[in-house]
This record gives C-alpha cells, structure tokens and sequence, in this order.
C-alpha cells in the first residue's frame, strides 16, 4: 500500500511540529500547552491506526517505504518503512505517548518545557521504529536521549539528576558500540552501503570474525536499552527516580527499542553471530528473570518491584530472542513485548496514582486500602495478575509462546536453561501475589490513609485502554500474531542463512 | 645522507672541546691572587659611586625600537640601491610599498605620543 | 613566476587592518563601534575574494610558494568565520577597554593575515613566517587587559611557550632542509621518498631486505615538527599553557585561539604530514611512521582532556580542556592520513568553529553582564534567559556529538576516516572518551536547568553578540542535518593532496 504522500514522515515529524507550535504559547497557558499536545499526540496515533490499517501482513516485504537521497557523502539515505515488526511497536509507542501525555496533565512544574521535550521524546522514539538507514536510525536512537535527560532530571523523584545522567552515559556508552559496528559494516560491504535491508542481504557474506565482532557490538548497544543483566543497573534509577508519565514511556517503549534492535538490525543481518551467541544470549536471559524476580521480591519499594519486575519480564524476550529457529519463539518475543508495554506501562501509571495521593511509595506504609480504593484495587489486580502470566490475559500468551518455541528450540541440548527459566513464573506469582497482599489487604490504617481517593475520571480512561487490550490480547491474540506472521517467518529464514 | 652528517657531529666535539681545553688550561696555569682593589668592578680607573644595576627611563626601549625598525630599513635600501639598475620597475614598486608601511607605523608611533619625551 | 592575484584576500585584508589602525588613530570620537564593522565588513569581502581569487598558485619554477587550492579556501573560510564571531562577540569587552580599541581589531585582523598565509603555504619560510605572523599578534592580544593580572600571566606564558616551541619546529624543519637541500613541499616529499627507496632497505643474509629507514636524525626531525606544531595545537603534553592562557584571555581572544589559530596549525599539519611526508604515514616504514607517534600523542590527548575537564570549576578552563581533547579527535583525521581523513579534518574544524565561538560567546556575555566565571553561576539559567540556555545547550551536546548536532556528524566523518584507515582502537578509545566528554558537557546543561538558584540575570545580547549567537546556533544546527553541501567540499580540499 503506497499513499500519495509520505505517512511515515509525517508521523514522525508530527509531534515535532507540535512541539515548535508549543514554543509559541504563552507558558502561563498550561491548559492549552496540555491540550495542544493532546492533540498533536492523539493525530500520531490516528496516523498509525491508519498505517495498522492499510498494512499488509500477507508480506514480509517493507512497506510505505520512503527513499530519498540525505548525505550522500558518508552513504546515508533516508529510508523510512515499516514490516510486521515494527508496525505493533509503532501503535504501541503512539498509544503510550498519548496516555502517558494525558496522564501527565497533572504536572505543574515548567509546563511548557515539560510538554516540548515529550513531544521531542516521542518525534525520537517513532523514528527508530520506522527508519531504515543506519545513519538515521542513529541520529533517532541518540535523539531521544536528550529529551529524556531532561525529563527525568527535571520532574524527576529526589536523585532526579544523578539518575538522568546515569541513564545518558550508559545508553551512550552502549550506542558507540553501534557506531562502530555500523562503520564497520559500512567498510566491509561492497559498494559501501548505510542501507539495513541492503545489509540485511549481504550480511551473511561477510566474514566469520567480521560477523561476530559487529553482532557483539550491537548486543552491548542493544543489551543496554533492553536491559539484559548485567547492563541493567541504570533502570532502576531511571525507573524509579522519573515522573510516572516517563517511567511509563520507559518501561513500554524505550526498553523495547533493545529487542527491536536485536530483531531488526542484529539477528537477520549477521546469522552467525546470532548461531554462535544463542546459548549465551539464553543464559543471559534466564539470568535476568531470576535475579530480577528475586530483585523484585525484595523489594520495599512499590516503583522499585515494577522496575525490576522489568528486569524479569524482559529476560523472557532475551531467552525467545536466543531460540533464533523457532517462529513461535519469535513471535513469543513480540507479543511479550507488546504485552510487558502494557502491563509494565499501566503498572507504572497505576503506581504513580497511589503515588501522587499518598506521597510515599513504601509497601510496607500500606494495608488494607483495597477498601478504601475499590477500582485502583481492581485495576492494580488486574494487571499484577496479568504480569505473573495469569491465562486470560496477554502476559500468559506470550510466556507460554517463549516457553514453546525455546523448549523447541534448545530440546536436543541446554533443554535445562529453559526449564530453569520457569522457576521465575513462580518468583514472580511470589513477588506480585506478596504485593497485593501487603498494600491492598489487611489492616487499614484509618488516620494514616483515610484521605485517599480513589482513581479519578482522567486517570481510569488513560488506564483502560491498557486493561481492555491486556483482556482481548489474552482472549484472541490472533490478530496480532497474524500481523508479525509473514515477517517474522521471513527473520527466521534470514537467520538460517 | 646520515653520513655527511658525520662531520657536524665532529665539528660539535672539537668545538665543545677546544673551549672546554682552554678555559681548563688557564684554570690551571693562573695565577690565582685576589685583593681589594682586583675584584672591584672596574670604571675608567675612577672610583665606582653607585650599582652598575640602575634603572633607565623606558622611554629609552621605545626610541630604541623606533631607531631599529628605521635602522633595518637602511640595511635594506642601500643594497637596493646600489643594484637598482638592475633590478628595475618591480623593485621599485617594491620598495615604495614597504617604506609606506614604515611610515604608516612612524605616523601611528607620532599620533600615539611615543615620539615625545614626557 | 609571480602571480599576484592569489594574494589579493590576503593583501586586502592586511591593507584594511592598516585602515582599521588609522581609522582608530584619526576619528575622534573614541568609539569602538566605527573599527569593530570595518573588520567585519572586511572579513566578509575578503571570505568572497577568498572565493574569487582561488584556484592560481604563485610559483618558483614548478615549486609553488603559495597556493590557493580549495583546501586552503576551505580553511581559510573557518578562520575568516571565526575572525568574523570573535569580532562580534568582542564588542562589550572592546568597550570596557580605556586604552588601544582600535588595536585591539587590527591585531584580531593581522593575526587572521597570518593564519591565512599559513595555511596557503607550501613552503617551510613561508609556512614558518605565516606561524610568526599568527601568533605575534596573539601575544599581545591575550595580555590586552593589562590591569589584569591574569591576563598579563597569560599573555607572558604564551609568549615564552609560543616562542619555545616556534625555536623547536624551526630546528626540525632545518633539519629536513639540511636532509633534503630544499624548502619546498613537493620537493623534500620526492626527495625523501626516493632517498627512502634506494637507501632505506638493505639485503640481508636470505637475500630479501630489512628495512633500515631513514637515520636518526630524520625521526628527530619529525619529533620537533610533530612537537611544534602539536604545541600550537595544545596536544597533550604540550599543552600546558594551553588552560592558564584560555582563562586569562579576554574571551572573545580565547575563543579566537581555539578555533582560528588551531584551524591554521591543523592546516600546516595537514600540509606537512598529509601532504609532504605521506611516504611516512604509516607502519610500512617502522622507523620513520608519524602515524604511530601521532596516534599515541592523540589517545593520550583525548584521555587527559577529557578526564582533567570534569574537574574544572571555572568555565573556561573547562572549555580550554575540552578544546584539548578536541584537538585529540581532530588529530586522528590527520592520522587517517587518506581523502577521508584529510576531509574529516576540515569537516570537524568547521563544525568547531560554530559550537565553540557560540559557547564562548555566551560566556563571555554571562561574564560581562554578572561578573561571574564558574560553571555553578549559570544555575538558574534557563528561566532568565531560556533562549541563551537553550543555546548553550546546543553548543554543549554539539561539542559532545550528540545527533542531529554539527558536532556529531563531524565526529561521525572523523571516525569513519579512522576505520577505513585500520584505526578501530583509536575510534573506541575515542568513541568512549566521548561519553566522558557528555558528563561535563551536560553538567553545564544540568546547572543551567536543574538547579534552582535566585539568578536573576536576564542577559539581553548586543546586536552584534545577537548576531554571533543566531549564525553559530543556526550553524549547529544547520549543518548537523543537512551538511551534505560542506561535506562535498570539505571532500574536495582532498584533492590538493597526493593520496
């Protein structure tokens, strides 16, 4: 499907243009400086419902792809298109800008910086999903850091500013890595080529040491975004210390910027890599679910236990991610993408609720408020069940998908690694089940909370959309796996090459 | 070529050493017998009256500057002219173009005052 | 041959510093705005004469003296750009001046004169006088608040170091002189490479050949060229003047001297070791490569500069050591030693130049308004004066290379000329020194954003300091984005070499 005009690039830019029209409003306006990013961010997910609209997921092939001619002089083109992997992750990434603008209208705080930088954040983040250049990828990927620094250290928790800085140096000092791989990948090829899907073609043809060397490179980028243990130490910082609105962009879309990466750059351009890496790659990520299960149990903090919870959750998308033959596994990487975005997402939002009534965060503060907040108590169980992978909902489909297609994957050998990895289900049934009980049952302490509120009208709409999609994704995943299908059979036949 | 450099090399040893060999020689073969009188400093036979180190107005290293630009200019202009004939129009052009610019820094010297004894 | 019309930038602009010294000499009024224009305005014409009269050469027989090739009109227009910012954002320091205004722009005019026969040079008298000619100037420039005590210190530290290390090139290019029996460019490249490939190699006793290279007093030679010009360059270790004489300059100088003085010895470099001792780049000649010494001297650069920033409390020996480690990145381009390289060079010279005029600008403006010269003054700075901190902002993430900044795609063509080159380990030190740079770079941008203080400086800029601030922040910008027409031509200044 091509339109007549470039619908990438304006979705891309789109929240751009709203942020320079932010700069003309005068800054005491909060309303309408909050409303005019509303707007342009609700236009964003509109153009991207457009785009899951008219995709075509009988194909494997890019789609609505835009190629012009940029800096010829170091190679680089702007390339701009879509498949079925990138297609879930930029409607995610819309929907979660415009819920977590929407749930950040209570900010008070230099309003008008606030707003432009998220729509900067969000021009970024869109950017990386759909752009197929490695030049441009780039620019995208280190573009978002900024307004995130700024995000964090400006209406971020008390360590705001160590935890800003902490999260720029090391997502930095992971993408160097990317950029010495890309030049490397830009001098080996012949004729010298920035373009992915180019490189994606002839990748198998470079040599053994050539291969392993760039895929190591991209996995400490990529490892560090994700973030697969041991690189994960900036998270909780980052997690803990940003405004809810951005703890939610985190979790959902930023963290899933690494794996996206991995499926779309690493693991089709350098098959070997990949073939030599897969077991580690797993040990990682089974890693990464028990320790951060074990992180989370131990937690006193409530953002604390979401964070490292992330931590758990995104070893899962690590150990499918290694299970490189298996299309189950793949597409159990996706859908445990998308539904960690939303439940992670609407886990953040829903801390940050309490967060803002009661001003404390610790566990052990609470008892009882199931109470006193009868729908935040529904909904927080809601989604703590949907996070230990409860059936009926979305985190249940894509567990069971990872665990299917690596058991298929690593049968023959290494069947252990994955059947270690289910010990952290029951970690993480532990961590959420010890949560609701501490916080929503038992004692309530009347003088202490008998003031809060329960949620309010703004805060259930920006959660239910979240709700309602964790319910039909755990119902009827098809549509969604039907989308990925084409290409990701076409990733697992890039990787046997 | 490293070769040739060879009798640099050896004209620096003999060099060092020739200097080296008379100052020790007089160092040993002197006469060593100070008084008074000998380590005075000496001043025309008159008896010395002030420190040789005495202050001088600065006015003097200005003048002095002056005088070794204009100084410089004639080691430049007397062997242009005694080869004028040869040299011809663009040596001429020349050496109108650089007596300008000395005259602009004498006109800049007179404005700003460093002409005039204060 | 004399061919006169390639000198015309460079004649017109001495003869409108001599104008801009009798204008000040002769007017009455003792404004400083009448000579500030006039060198503006002269340094506008002459970037377009520069254009103009490129391309002819003056030639001695096929020896040219000097050239006008588009390399050195590349450079030429980032130092006649960073003339043009100095001069306009020098206005408020010009005015607090009671003695010598005029001066003050002739000497910024000689000085570029200077820079611009340097980098036309291509021959050792020239290119040694063009040097003398660039720095004399500066002497006096660095110590012209001579109330102050720490600009006289400066002033005197840059003299003794600058005349130091120009006494220690001239010895090396002596030395080449007396290896080869030429002064010119082209002349002592041939010379030095035939002489290289009939006696450089002798048979040994399984009848293939050990390399014996060119002799001691070759490498020494390198040695004194590499050490003075990387002193112009403040490459560590020759750098230590660098830091006192960027503090105690009047900024709008300091700046000056970090790009346009570093643009003309980046420009002899490239003449001298790029151009006439490519022979001798790399490791083929072991005894005799430059390349090597010059890529520990640019690791070493990046490391100390880097690291010895974070501390800095006062902002403009931050800056000073940032420039240092910049230098080090820039010092790998010439290390490239290939069309890339010597590109990339120009490319992150002229990104450079817009970042660091802008931050200097600002700083120097921050310090006229308040006083004030550390980097824990500007907190607080954002909600005063939120267009000049978003700015800054720019200029420090430029500087750092963050994307879609100049800086990052200078940084980028850097350190792909490095790769092609074979060059990974010096790209990774790099890459990672950048992410220190970020620490320091964004801890301005934090104080500015991020800490609250009861600030309340609104700084409103001159016209002129308006002016510096728009064109470096457009060019930031600008050429992060769509750079594609600076790169062609950085990419074609290749072409004067022999690569």
């Amino acid at each position: 499907m091509t339109y007549s005009y470039p619908i990438l690039t304006y979705t891309i830019f789109l929240p751009l243009i709203g942020a320079v029209l932010l700069l003309f409003i005068d800054k005491e306006k909060h309303n309408a400086i909050r409303w005019t990013s509303a707007f342009f961010s609700f236009i964003t997910l509109i153009m991207t419902l457009v785009i899951l609209k008219d995709f075509d997921w009988t194909t494997a092939q890019m789609q609505f792809m835009e190629t012009h001619s940029w800096i010829p002089a170091i190679g680089s083109n702007y390339i701009l298109g879509v498949d079925g992997i990138s297609v879930p992750m930029l409607v995610l990434t819309s929907l979660i800008s415009l819920i977590a603008i929407v749930i950040s209208f209570n900010i008070t705080k230099r309003v008008k910086e606030y707003f432009v930088f998220f729509l900067l954040l969000e021009c970024g983040m869109i950017g990386v999903f759909a752009a197929l250049d490695f030049f441009l990828f780039y620019v995208f990927w280190e573009i978002m850091l900024v307004p995130m620094y700024f995000l964090i250290g400006i209406w971020g928790g008390p360590q705001r500013e160590y935890a800003a800085i902490k999260f720029f140096l090391y997502t930095l000092f992971g993408s160097i890595f990317m950029l010495v791989a890309i030049l490397i990948l830009y001098f080996t090829s012949e004729p010298h080529t920035l373009s992915m899907m180019e490189l994606i073609q002839i990748g198998p043809s470079f040599s053994h040491n050539i291969q392993i060397m760039a895929f190591a490179f991209f996995f400490i980028a990529f490892a560090i975004k994700v973030p697969v243990w041991p690189f994960h130490t900036w998270l909780p910082d980052a997690h803990v210390q940003a405004p809810t609105a951005i703890s939610i962009i985190l979790a959902a879309v930023l963290l899933k910027m690494g794996t996206y990466g991995m499926l779309r750059i690493s693991w089709p351009m350098l098959p070997e890599g990949i073939q030599y890496f897969s077991v580690p790659i797993a040990i990682l990520g089974v890693i990464a679910i028990i320790y951060g299960a074990l992180v989370s149990l131990a937690q006193k903090d409530l953002k604390k236990l979401v964070a490292y919870s992330s931590v758990s959750h995104m070893g899962y998308c690590m150990l499918a991610l290694a299970a490189y033959t298996s299309v189950t596994a793949m597409a159990g990487c996706m859908f445990q993408m998308i539904s960690h975005g939303l439940i992670t997402g609407a886990l953040f939002l829903l801390v940050g609720v309490l967060y803002d009534r009661a001003h404390t965060r610790e566990i052990a503060a609470f008892g009882g408020i199931g109470k006193k907040l009868p729908v935040y108590t529904a909904l927080m169980v809601m989604f703590g069940m949907a996070s230990l992978g409860l059936p009926g909902m979305s985190g249940f489909i894509s567990e069971f998908m990872v665990f299917v297609g690596s058991f298929d994957h690593f049968w023959a050998e290494y069947w252990y690694i994955v059947a270690l990895a289910i010990l952290g289900v029951v970690l993480t049934a532990a961590y959420i089940l010890r949560m609701i009980q501490n916080v929503f049952l038992g004692e309530f302490d009347e003088e202490r909370w008998g003031h809060l509120t329960d949620i309010n009208i703004r805060e259930t709409l920006c959660v239910a959309p979240l709700a309602v999609l964790t319910i039909i994704f755990g119902i009827y995943p098809d549509p969604v796996i039907k989308l990925m299908e084409a290409s990701l059979n076409n990733l697992v036949t890039l990787m046997a090459r | 070529m490293p070769a040739d450099y060879s009798a640099v090399l050896v004209f620096i040893i003999a060099g060092t050493g020739i200097v080296v060999f008379t100052f020790l020689l007089s160092w040993f073969v002197q006469p060593r017998n100070p008084y008074k009188v000998k380590t005075e400093t000496y001043e025309c036979g008159e008896p010395i009256f002030e420190q040789s180190w005495t202050q001088f107005n600065n006015r003097f290293y200005i003048f002095g500057l002056i005088f070794v630009i204009f100084d410089v200019e004639a080691v430049f202009l007397f062997p242009w002219a005694v080869a004028f004939k040869s040299l011809g129009l663009f040596a001429l052009v020349e050496m109108v173009i650089f007596i300008t610019i000395l005259l602009v820094g004498l006109v800049y010297a007179w404005k700003k005052g460093a002409l005039k004894w204060v | 041959m004399i061919n006169i019309t390639p000198l015309i930038p460079e004649l017109f602009l001495l003869v409108m510093a001599i104008v801009v010294l009798m204008l000040d000499l002769f007017s009455s009024r003792r404004t400083v705005v009448v000579p500030a224009y006039v060198s503006m305005a002269a340094v506008i014409i002459t970037g377009f004469l520069v254009f103009k009269f490129g391309g002819d050469a003056v030639r001695w027989g096929s020896n040219a003296i000097f050239v006008a090739d588009s390399f050195s009109q590349f450079f030429k227009v980032i130092i006649l750009g960073a003339a043009f910012l100095a001069i306009g954002s020098s206005f408020g320091t010009a005015d607090r001046m009671t003695h010598h205004r005029g001066e003050f722009f002739a000497l910024l005019l000689f000085s570029t004169v200077g820079m611009m026969f340097l980098v036309s040079a291509k021959e050792l008298i020239l290119l040694y006088v063009g040097l003398e000619l660039t720095t004399i100037p500066l002497f006096v420039l660095v110590a012209y608040q001579k109330t102050n005590r720490a600009s006289s210190e400066a002033g005197l530290k840059y003299l003794i170091i600058g005349a130091a290390s120009s006494a220690i090139l001239l010895y090396g290019l002596s030395l080449l002189y007396g290896y080869t029996g030429t002064t010119y460019l082209n002349e002592i490249a041939q010379k030095t490479a035939v002489y290289f490939l009939s006696h450089g190699f002798i048979p040994n006793a399984e009848g293939t050949t050990d390399l014996v290279g060119m002799g001691p007093a070759f490498s020494v030679a390198l040695m004194m060229i590499i050490a003075g010009l990387t002193f112009k360059l403040a490459i560590v270790p020759f750098h230590m003047w660098a830091p006192d004489v960027y503090e105690g300059a009047p900024t709008p100088i300091t700046a000056f001297l970090s790009v346009g003085s570093k643009a003309a010895g980046l420009a002899a470099i490239i003449r001298i070791f790029d151009g006439m001792l490519y022979a001798f780049s790399h490791d083929t000649m072991p005894n005799d490569s430059w390349g090597t010494m010059m890529a520990v001297l640019a690791a070493v650069t990046m490391v100390a500069g880097n690291i010895i920033a974070i501390r800095q409390t006062n902002i403009k020996r931050m800056l000073a050591y940032s420039s240092i480690a910049q230098a080090g990145y820039i010092l790998i381009g010439v290390i490239a030693a290939s069309k890339l390289g010597v590109a990339s060079c120009g490319f992150y010279m002229f990104a450079y130049m817009f970042a660091n005029m802008g931050a200097f600008a600002i700083v120097g403006l921050y310090a006229e308004k308040t006083g004030k010269k550390n980097i824990s003054d500007f907190a607080g700075l954002s909600k005063t004066s939120p267009i000049i901190a978003a700015l800054m902002t720019m200029f420090m993430l430029s500087l750092a290379g963050i994307p879609p900044l100049a800086g990052f795609m200078a940084k980028y063509y850097i350190f792909a000329a490095a790769i092609e080159a074979g060059y990974t380990w010096l790209v990774i030190l790099a890459l990672l020194m950048s992410v220190v740079s970020l620490y320091y770079y964004a801890n301005v941008v934090r104080i500015m954003y991020m800490v609250d203080s009861d600030n309340k400086h609104h700084i409103i800029p001159s016209f002129p300091a308006g002016l510096v601030l728009a064109l470096t922040g457009i060019g930031v910008l600008l050429f992060g984005i769509l750079p594609q027409s600076i790169l062609d031509m950085a990419y074609k200044t290749a072409s004067s070499f022999i690569f």
